[in-house]
This record gives structure tokens, C-alpha cells and sequence, in this order.
């Protein structure tokens, strides 16, 4: 069936593995057998090995093995489904590995409806994995819609919630908007030519020029849904939050790059694309995705839905690296555009890993207290210290810092936005400024954000007798989470070797780029253009300091020990309410950009006494939501008035029926003529 | 060789003479004002008295509290060892690159800020919280106005950079360069923490910044926070006089041009004390609402200079 090639073996392995996890729960409890087989333990054992395995798989196709593509016959007269590891689904698949292998091992849930979310995981994971490496324009759309189908299922794991209901809405509603754009396009693509990529990829080669414009438009803003690009997001920081953690980690760390995986694939990879414009406007959409998801990041008050803006903002990041990138292409200048996408492979990476282990560790926090509310959270770190050191370097990954991963993709862009400041094309020389500063506000934001996170959620007096109570979880998936954060910082650490590692994806999307310009000399430094940046170097550099100034410290004390005493707090008695909120500390972040949040819903009433002196009030804030208003509601309303319209006709008249069914086949007469 | 010594050398350098700058620009501050006051080696004394005294930590900090004030420390002198502080030609390239340098302050910052939250009391938070809304307009004009200077070099080494500027004698007139030197200063003053954004000598809660991260530290942690501060206020001192104002700066690395730039780096610290010290005895503070116009301007002006840079090229 197969020519048994390393990587294939081992990715229909996973695919196996990882089909088996899924059906098992569902099988056993179809039997009855359910309380016989280790139900929680098998699927989860049997989706991390899932995970490991094409995580393996990835490698050997990043190391340089070519493998000929899995085929089956699905039973229709089309050519056979092929699954296949190239190039370029090499890092998605690596990413997606490593972030299965960890879910599944934080995945810790018991009873019967934990063994069904266990089930709908693991084949959310495979629909994930297909989507990746299908090869067959159809078993890509169903994989697509799989994935959607069942993340909305996870999305909605607790039914009785009001908020996870109206997120699976919203999530379905807008994902369904994506996937008929992308149907639409594949669907006139495979009509025209044939199913396989390379035979869709012919087809936009004979196509007329404007109309494989079209396409590859419709294909773009279908796969920004997925990426969770404004103004497409409205989803995403509903959707993720609301899915069980360790989903939430595959959901923002691998599908939201898998719409990304979809642009390089589909709009990047076809003949004579992308079009004129497809750049800038990527390199815009990207730019205001990574300010209106860092501001909100800033001033979010729920955690996971904090990570979930921060997701927004780095898709935005590397949606910007690839506009970048096809600029550059479209201005031949292959040095600068290989940068530019080099900053978008090792960001996408990056932030995977980065943000898969923050939301392991924050979504156990959440799971521990029962609440996301930051105001209810509190002094987690003493009493998780486990996981408490997890969450701050996931935490520090994803605000930036030099040590871990998502600093070298941001590294890179900022390299490729200099350049493109000084030697671009008269539009890019323009924007490339107004990318800096953008791109540089919306990390500045995102590190007050990671301090409110930590600050408020990890540190200080616990808010509530929940926090209070929160106690150390499994030993299991404490270490998962340390492994996360660990994955993290060796992909910041070793940022040089990932990209040496990306060099068959990068040649392959830019086939005639030397490798020149860009380059990692001695394996550990970043280097272009007479600027080097060593996170290794730093970072040990900085343990060294430190290690030699705690010791120096102690060395010179006179009273070594150090005494613990009560926080003092003015004269005012302690309690957990004096402690900074988390909405204060977005106070002043809001004042930065009050013309944005005018519209906020911040009201403060004074419920008893005056306004100089209240003896009680009343606090209520929420987030504006500044695109929802002028772009999404209108739709809403356009829609919900076309279907009060279209109810009319659900049960007409016998003659309606007849005329509409009249009027239906003459049109169709005349179309088909025509 | 001299090239590898030069580093652990200048990082030497900025550490023991960081206290200095403070106490030099409160002893001209209180001869202006008519007032004897302390020392120009008060900061000296005070972490020496500083390290004798007990620590004590707060019931409620974990286990970030014990490692934060070393981890600060180290931060800012891996920060200070890739700034050209003598030679433009830093030995240890990998930390020399201007994104590394703000990175490593950004961490020296978050380390800072959650050290100040551990105790959980209200000054803390308020601190850190106006603290970080403020540098999220400083940190991207520093970054844009190292840009406008990196554009001529092509490069974001700060070295480079530097020997760039000196390179050019006639660039440092471009109205890009002189807006990017205006933007750099007020991100200076306001990362530092000097009038009219935040007073150093305030003992009022309320109003507190930079001293309201460090309310709830004593003894030894107290006096390695402080000291890291100093250290990244001279870290971006020297970013302005030998990034924007390089003249005198060793190109290379020779006994005589290194004594010349430790006499040209010291004297222009100096004027800078000068020019500041007379500012805050003019000036007020500022109303905290109207911080934000003040870095506001700060980031427009060094967005304007990048892009009027890129424009003109």
C-alpha cells in the first residue's frame, strides 16, 4: 500500500494511535464495558504516544527524508485520499505533536462525561494531524470541518454554561463563514483540475488571471477566521477560554496556526500568487491583530481569556512576518523575504509551545479555584509552587523575554522590518515604520499584562477561601506543565538550531533565496547584518550573575537568616481587598488610550453615602468590544432579519410552494444555458 | 584579548560608579536650592548600610521573592556589558544588539514589578501598575528611536551604531536624529524615574514609582534592587551620550583612546547630572493623568523621526 518510509510509518502511527484513543471510550461504553477498561488511562497514554510519534515523524521529514505519500481509496470514484509529510507541514506537524504528547498529559479528568471529552480530544487531535498532512483537496475540507465540528464540541463541554453556549454559536457561525469561502475555492479548484494539491495547484496555473485572484482572496479571508486575524477574531477569545484546557493549549497553540498553515499552503503556494496587495494587507490585518490583542490582553480580567487575546496578537505578529515576507518576494528581494519568513516559521513555533504551556498551567490554576476571575485568585505560588514556576516562565515566554521562544521570531521580524524601512519598496518603506512601533507597543502591553497575570493571579494574599484552599495537583501534570515551560525556553535557548532546522521549509517556500544575509555561525547566535543576538549567551550569562550575587550576598550578610513578617499595609488591616485589583491595575492602561475605550462599560454608582465620602459602591466593568459593534453586529442583525423574512415561506401556501419551485427551475434553466 | 577584558571591564565600570550619578545630580540639586545636603557618596553609604541590616521577607512572598533581587541584578549587568560604554567594539557581540538590550530591561522590569507584588499590599500594585502603563510607551520609543540611528548603520549593533555616528560627522544635524535624541532623553528620564514624572526624593505612597516597587524590600534585597536601578538609569544614560552623542567614544581599542573615553563618558554623565539637576529645580512634577502626553509625545516623536528617516533616504 506504502512504500515504508521512516516518517510514513510513523505517521500513520499516530494516525492510528491517536484514531484508537478517540473510538476506544466510545466503543467501551457502547459494550457496556466502560467500567471495566482503565478508560482515563489508556486513551490518554495511547494520544500522548499519538503526539510523540509524529512529533518523530516531523523530525525525520525536517531532517531530510522523503517519503512517498500514505494513499487509501475512499470509496468514490475521485483519485485516492493521500496523506503526506512535505516540507512545509513539517513544523506544523512537529508543533502539533509536542503540544498533543503535552495536553494529553495534563489531560487529567474522571467520571463518564470525562472519558467522552477525553474521546472528543483525541479526535480533535487527529482531525488537527489531517489536516496538516492531507494531500486531497476533499479529505482536507472534511478534516477542516472535523476539526471545527469537534473543538465546538469541547467548546461546549459544560452545557448548563450560558457564556460556553453563546461561544459555540459564535465559534460555529463565524468558523462556518470561513469554511464556505475555503470550500468554495477548493471545490472550483478540484472542478477544474483535479484533487491533489499538485493538481489544484495546476489549476490555478490555467486559471484566468483575475478569477485565481478571486480564489485565492476567498481562500485568504477563509483561513484568517482560523488564524483569529481582526477583524475575523470575535470567536477566539470567547471559544478558547471556554474549551478544557489542555483543548484550549491545541486550540490556541496548534489550530489557530493551522488557518496560518492554510495561508502558506493554499494562497503563498499558488502559481503566480500571491496578488497584488495580498502583502501589505496581510502585513495591516496582522498589524492591528497584534494591537487590539495585546491592549486587550492588558486589560482582560479573565485569565485563560487574557491567553486568548495574546493569541490573537502573536497570530497577528506572524500574519505580519508573512505579508512582510511577500512583499519583499513581489519587490525581488529573496534575502529579505527568506528573513521575513523565517520570522514567521520559528514565531509560529514559538509561540505554540509558549502558549500551550500557559494555558496548561493557567487553566489548572483555574481548575483548581473553579474560577477564571483574576479577582478571585491570589497567592497560588506558595501554595502551587510546582506549578507556580511553570506559569511564570510559560508567562515570561509569551510577554518576550530573551530567554525563551517567542523572543527570536520577534527578533527576526523587528531585522526584517529595519530592512524594509531602509531598502524596501516605496509602499513597504512607508508601513515599515508604523510596524515597529506597532509591533513594539503590543510586546511592551503584553508584558503588563503577563505582570497582571502573575502579579495579581500567582502573588500576594489569596482573594478567595477557593485560593485559599488550592493545594498542589497531580504530580503528573505539574511535571507536564515544567516540561512545557521547559520546551519553551530550549526552543528560545537554541532559537539558532530551530532555525537551521527550518531550512528545508524556508527553501521550499522561497525556492530561489540563498541562504545568505541570514545565518547562525556558530550554532548559538542569531546573526544579520552585523547584529547578533545570542539568547543562549545572555541567559547564561544572566544565571552566572545571578548565582554569583545570591552567593556574594550571603557571603558578606552579617544575619544571613531572612525573617518573615506580616505585609505591612499603611495601618490598615490586612485582607485580601486591600490588595490591588486586577481591574485597577489596568487603570492606567486604559487612560493611555481612553478614546478607544470611551464606550467602556465602566460604571461606578455610590450606593449609600456621597459622592466624596460613599460608604458603599457599586464597580462594574467589562471590555468594550470596538469591532463588534460597527462591523459585527449589523451582520448579526442583517442576518437574523433575513431569516424573520425567510419564515414566512417555511410553511406557505401549496401555490407558493408550487411557484417558488417554478421560478427555482427556470432560473436553473436559463443559468445552465447561459 | 583586551577585547574580552574590555567587557567584564565596562560592566565593572557602570556597577561601581552607578550610585554616583544620583548622588551627584541631589548634591547639585540641594546647592541650588540653598541647602547644604547629603554627600555626593550618599548612595554609597546607603547600600553599604543597607547590606548590614536584616532582611525581612513578607508572609505571604513565595519563592520568586528570595531569587528576584539577584535575578534584577543580574539582568541589568548583562544589559550593561553590551552597551558601548568605552569602545565602540564591544568584545562579547551577543549582547550588544539593541533588541537584546531592551529585551534584557524588560525583563529587569517584569522581574521588579512582581517582586513588588509578592507582599500583596495596594502600594506595590498601584506602582508596578503605572509603572508598566508608562513603559509600554517608553519601551517602543526606545526602540524606535534606536531604529532611526540603526537605519544609517544597517544594523541594530549597538557598536556599530555607534562608530556610525561618529563615522558621520554631519548626520548628527538631521532633524530625524536630533528628534530621536529628544525621544531617547524623555524615555531616560522617565525609566529612571526623575521629575516631572516621578520624584525620587517623594515619601509619599500615593504618588510613588519606581520607590513604590521597592516599598516592600529591606536589607540586603532592598540593597541589590536599588543598586540594579542605578545601574539601569546609567545603562541608559549611556545609551544616550554614546549612542546619540558618541564623540569621544574609542574606535579602537587602544590605552590612550580608552583613557580619553572613560574622561569623555564620565564628563558627559556629568553635564547630563548638570542639565538635570537644573530641570528639576525649574520644573514640577507633572499631574499623573498627564503622564501619558508626556511619553505620548515621546513615542510620536521618535515614530516621527524613523519615519521621516526612511522617507528621506
Amino acid at each position: 500500500m506504502f512504500t515504508a518510509s521512516l516518517d510514513g510509518v510513523l505517521l500513520a502511527g499516530a494516525i492510528a494511535l491517536l484514531g484508537t484513543a478517540a473510538l476506544l471510550p466510545v466503543v467501551a461504553m457502547a459494550l457496556g464495558a466502560g467500567h471495566r477498561l482503565p478508560l482515563h488511562a489508556l486513551p490518554r497514554l495511547l494520544g500522548a504516544l499519538g503526539g510523540a510519534l509524529a512529533a518523530a515523524a516531523a523530525a525525520a521529514a525536517l531532517a531530510g527524508s522523503e517519503s512517498a505519500p500514505l494513499e487509501f481509496w475512499p470509496g468514490f470514484p475521485t483519485q485516492p485520499f493521500t496523506l503526506g509529510l512535505d516540507a512545509l507541514s513539517a513544523p506544523f506537524v512537529l508543533l502539533f505533536g509536542v503540544v498533543t504528547l503535552l495536553s494529553f498529559g495534563a489531560h487529567a479528568t474522571v467520571g463518564r462525561s470525562g472519558s467522552a471529552t477525553l474521546s472528543l480530544h483525541a479526535g480533535f487531535a487527529l482531525a488537527l494531524l489531517v489536516a496538516i498532512v492531507a494531500r486531497h483537496g476533499l479529505l482536507f475540507l472534511a478534516a477542516w470541518e472535523g476539526m471545527t465540528l469537534l473543538s465546538a464540541a469541547l467548546v461546549s463541554h459544560e452545557p448548563k454554561s450560558s457564556r460556553a453556549r453563546r461561544a459555540t454559536y459564535v465559534y460555529l457561525g463565524l468558523s462556518h463563514l470561513g469554511t464556505a469561502l475555503i470550500a468554495y475555492a477548493l471545490l472550483t479548484l478540484g472542478a477544474h483540475g483535479g484533487w491533489s494539491l499538485e493538481a489544484m495547484a495546476m489549476a490555478f496555473a490555467s486559471l484566468p488571471p483575475g478569477e485565481a485572484a478571486t480564489l485565492v482572496w476567498c481562500l485568504t479571508a477563509g483561513f484568517a477566521v482560523k488564524a483569529g486575524l481582526v477583524p475575523l477574531h470575535g470567536w477566539l477569545p470567547l471559544a478558547h477560554p471556554e474549551a478544557p484546557s489542555p483543548v484550549s493549549a491545541l486550540l490556541s497553540g496548534v489550530m489557530v496556526k493551522v488557518g496560518l498553515y492554510g495561508l502558506l499552503r493554499f494562497a503563498w503556494a499558488a502559481p503566480g500568487s500571491p496578488p497584488e496587495g495580498w502583502g501589505t494587507l496581510l502585513l495591516l490585518t496582522g498589524l492591528v491583530s497584534a494591537l487590539m490583542g495585546a491592549l486587550y490582553c492588558a486589560v482582560e480580567s479573565d485569565a485563560k481569556r487574557l491567553l486568548a487575546w495574546s493569541t490573537i496578537q502573536h497570530s497577528g505578529v506572524i500574519a505580519m512576518a508573512i505579508g512582510l515576507a511577500a512583499m519583499f518576494h513581489a519587490a525581488a528581494q529573496p534575502d529579505l523575504a527568506r528573513l521575513a519568513m523565517a520570522a514567521a516559521l520559528v514565531h509560529i513555533v514559538g509561540h505554540g509551545l509558549a502558549k500551550a504551556g500557559a494555558f496548561l498551567a493557567i487553566g489548572e490554576f483555574a481548575r483548581a479555584i473553579g474560577s477564571r476571575d483574576l479577582e478571585q485568585w491570589g497567592g497560588l505560588a506558595r501554595r502551587m509552587p510546582g506549578m507556580g514556576v511553570g506559569a511564570v516562565a510559560a508567562m515570561a515566554a509569551v510577554a518576550g523575554l530573551p530567554a525563551f521562544s517567542v523572543f527570536a521570531g520577534e527578533w527576526l521580524l523587528l531585522q526584517a522590518l529595519l530592512h524594509g524601512t531602509s531598502a524596501g519598496a516605496g509602499q513597504l518603506r512607508l508601513l515599515a515604520p508604523f510596524a515597529v512601533a506597532g509591533l513594539a507597543l503590543a510586546t511592551a502591553l503584553s508584558l503588563g499584562a503577563c505582570a497582571k497575570l502573575i502579579g495579581i493571579g500567582l502573588f500576594g494574599r489569596p482573594r478567595s477561601e477557593a485560593a485559599d484552599a488550592a493545594r498542589e495537583c497531580s504530580a503528573l501534570v505539574t511535571w507536564t506543565v515544567l516540561v512545557a515551560a521547559l520546551s519553551s525556553l530550549a526552543a528560545g535557548l537554541l532559537a539558532p538550531q530551530l532555525l537551521a532546522i527550518l531550512a528545508r521549509p524556508l527553501a521550499m517556500m522561497l525556492p530561489g533565496a540563498a541562504p545568505g544575509g541570514l545565518s547562525t555561525h556558530d550554532g548559538i547566535t542569531l546573526t544579520f547584518a552585523g547584529a547578533q543576538a545570542s539568547p543562549l549567551g545572555a541567559v547564561l550569562l544572566v544565571a552566572l550573575l545571578t548565582v554569583l550575587a545570591s552567593l556574594l550576598l550571603r557571603a558578606g550578610a552579617r544575619n544571613k537568616a531572612v525573617r518573615r513578617a506580616p505585609s505591612w499595609t499603611g495601618g490598615t488591616p490586612i485582607a485580601p481587598r486591600t490588595q490591588y485589583s486586577s481591574l485597577g491595575f489596568a487603570r492606567p492602561i486604559r487612560l493611555l488610550v481612553e478614546p478607544l475605550f470611551r464606550s467602556g462599560e465602566h460604571r461606578s454608582t455610590t450606593e449609600r453615602g456621597t459622592r466624596y465620602s460613599p460608604l458603599e459602591t457599586r464597580v462594574q466593568s467589562g471590555t468594550p468590544r470596538m469591532f463588534e459593534r460597527p462591523f459585527v453586529a449589523p451582520l448579526v442583525r442583517a442576518v437574523l432579519l433575513l431569516s424573520d423574512q425567510a419564515r414566512r415561506f417555511q410553511s406557505p401556501p401549496l401555490h407558493l410552494h408550487i411557484a417558488c419551485l417554478l421560478l427555482t427551475l427556470v432560473a436553473l434553466l436559463v443559468w445552465g444555458r447561459g | 584579548m583586551i577585547d574580552l577584558l574590555l567587557v567584564p571591564l565596562q560592566a565593572l565600570l557602570v556597577l561601581a560608579l552607578a550610585p554616583l550619578w544620583p548622588g551627584l545630580v541631589a548634591a547639585l540639586q540641594a546647592r541650588l536650592q540653598m541647602r547644604r545636603g547629603a554627600p555626593v557618596l550618599q548612595p554609597y553609604h546607603d547600600l553599604l548600610r543597607l547590606a548590614g541590616k536584616e532582611t525581612v521577607l513578607s508572609e505571604d512572598a513565595s519563592w520568586f521573592a528570595r531569587i528576584a533581587p539577584a535575578l534584577a541584578m543580574a539582568c541589568a549587568l548583562v544589559a550593561a556589558s553590551g552597551v558601548p560604554v568605552l569602545a565602540a567594539r564591544v568584545g562579547l557581540g551577543f549582547t550588544g544588539d539593541i533588541l537584546m538590550t531592551v529585551g534584557l530591561l524588560a525583563a529587569l522590569r517584569l522581574v521588579i514589578a512582581l517582586s513588588a507584588m509578592e507582599s500583596g499590599t495596594a502600594f506595590g500594585g498601584m506602582a508596578v501598575s503605572r509603572h508598566l502603563a508608562w513603559s509600554a510607551l517608553a519601551e517602543p520609543a526606545l526602540v524606535l528611536s534606536a531604529f532611526t540611528l540603526a537605519l544609517a548603520a544597517g544594523s541594530t549593533d549597538l557598536g556599530l551604531i555607534a562608530a556610525t555616528v561618529v563615522g558621520s560627522p554631519a548626520a548628527w544635524m538631521s532633524p530625524s536624529h536630533l528628534l530621536a535624541l529628544a525621544a531617547m532623553a524623555m524615555v531616560a528620564i522617565s525609566e529612571s524615574g526623575r521629575v516631572p514624572l516621578d520624584a525620587p526624593s517623594s515619601r509619599d505612597e500615593l504618588t510613588m514609582v519606581h520607590a513604590g516597587q521597592i516599598l516592600d524590600l529591606s536589607g540586603r534585597h532592598l540593597m541589590l534592587v536599588t543598586w540594579a536601578m542605578q545601574v539601569r538609569t546609567l545603562v541608559l544614560l549611556t545609551l544616550v551620550v554614546n549612542l546619540f552623542l558618541p564623540w569621544g567614544i574609542a574606535v579602537e581599542i587602544t590605552v590612550s583612546q580608552l583613557a580619553v573615553a572613560l574622561g569623555v563618558w564620565i564628563a558627559k554623565l556629568v553635564a547630563l547630572g548638570i542639565t538635570v539637576a537644573l530641570l528639576e529645580s525649574i520644573t514640577a512634577r507633572i499631574r499623573m493623568f498627564r503622564v501619558p502626553e508626556f511619553l505620548g509625545l515621546a513615542f510620536l516623536l521618535s515614530l516621527l523621526a524613523l519615519a521621516s528617516d526612511s522617507l528621506m533616504r
